[in-house]
C-alpha cells in the first residue's frame, strides 16, 4: 500500500521524530510506514488520519 | 522515540541481563560441581535444574516483551525474530534427529543445546529483519527530513 505520509509530514515541517512523538510510536515505525515496508493496522491508520485531520483514503492509497 | 528507548524494551533489557547472568552462572556452577558420572541424587538434580529455571525466566521475559510492547511495528519485528529462531531451531534439530535415527555414527545432539541454538537464531532473526526486510534499526542514521 502506498501512502502520502512523507509529503504530509513535509508540508507541516515535521521530522519523523515529531510525527513519532505525536503518535506515541517509534521513529523506526514511521520510517517503515513511509518507505512502504510496513502497512499500519487500521487503528494506527485512524490515529494517523486523525492527527492530519484527513480521511484515511487521503493518506493511504491502493497500489 | 528510538526503539531502544521504548519502555518495554528497556524493561526487557533490565530483566534479561540478570537472567542471562543466572543462566551462565548456574551452568558454570553445575559443570564445576557435578562430575559426568554423578549419581542422580537430589543435589545433582537440583543443581542441574537451576539453569533450566533461568531458561524459563528468559521465556517469561520474552513473553512479557510481546505483551508490553505497544508499538505494533516493533512487536512485529520481535515476533519475526522469534519465528526465524524457532524455524531455524526446528530445521536443525529435525534434520539432525533423522540423521541420528538412521545413522548410528552421527553424534547425539544433547537437548541442552536446543535453547542456546534458539537464542543464536534470534540473532539470525535480527539479520533477517535488517537485510531481508530492510528494517532501519536504531544504529542507522535516520532519514529525518
Amino acid at each position: 500500500m502506498k501512502n502520502r505520509l512523507k509529503v504530509l509530514r513535509a508540508e507541516r515541517d515535521w521530522t519523523q521524530g515529531d510525527l513519532a512523538d505525536a503518535l506515541e510510536i517509534s521513529r523506526q515505525s514511521i520510517n517503515a510506514i513511509e518507505t512502504g515496508k510496513y502497512d499500519p493496522s487500521l487503528p494506527l491508520a485512524f490515529r494517523i488520519a486523525d492527527l492530519f485531520n484527513l480521511p484515511i483514503e487521503a493518506i493511504f492509497l491502493r497500489d | 522515540m528510538q526503539a531502544k528507548d521504548h519502555p518495554a524494551i528497556r524493561r526487557y533489557t533490565r530483566r534479561i541481563i540478570p537472567i542471562t547472568s543466572a543462566y551462565v552462572g548456574a551452568i558454570t556452577l553445575a559443570a564445576a560441581l557435578l562430575p559426568d558420572d554423578a549419581p542422580a541424587s537430589a543435589l545433582t538434580i537440583g543443581l542441574a535444574l537451576l539453569p533450566g529455571i533461568a531458561a524459563l525466566g528468559w521465556l517469561w521475559a520474552m513473553g512479557r516483551l510481546l505483551i508490553e510492547l505497544d508499538d505494533e511495528y516493533l512487536r512485529m519485528l520481535e515476533v519475526r525474530k522469534f519465528l526465524v529462531a524457532t524455524g531455524a531451531t526446528l530445521a536443525i534439530t529435525s534434520v539432525w534427529g533423522v540423521l541420528e535415527l538412521f545413522s548410528p555414527e552421527v553424534p547425539k545432539l544433547a537437548v541442552f543445546f536446543v535453547f542456546p541454538m534458539w537464542c543464536i537464531g534470534l540473532t539470525l532473526g535480527q539479520l533477517v529483519n535488517r537485510f531481508a526486510f530492510g528494517d532501519q534499526d536504531s544504529c542507522q542514521p535516520s532519514e529525518d527530513a
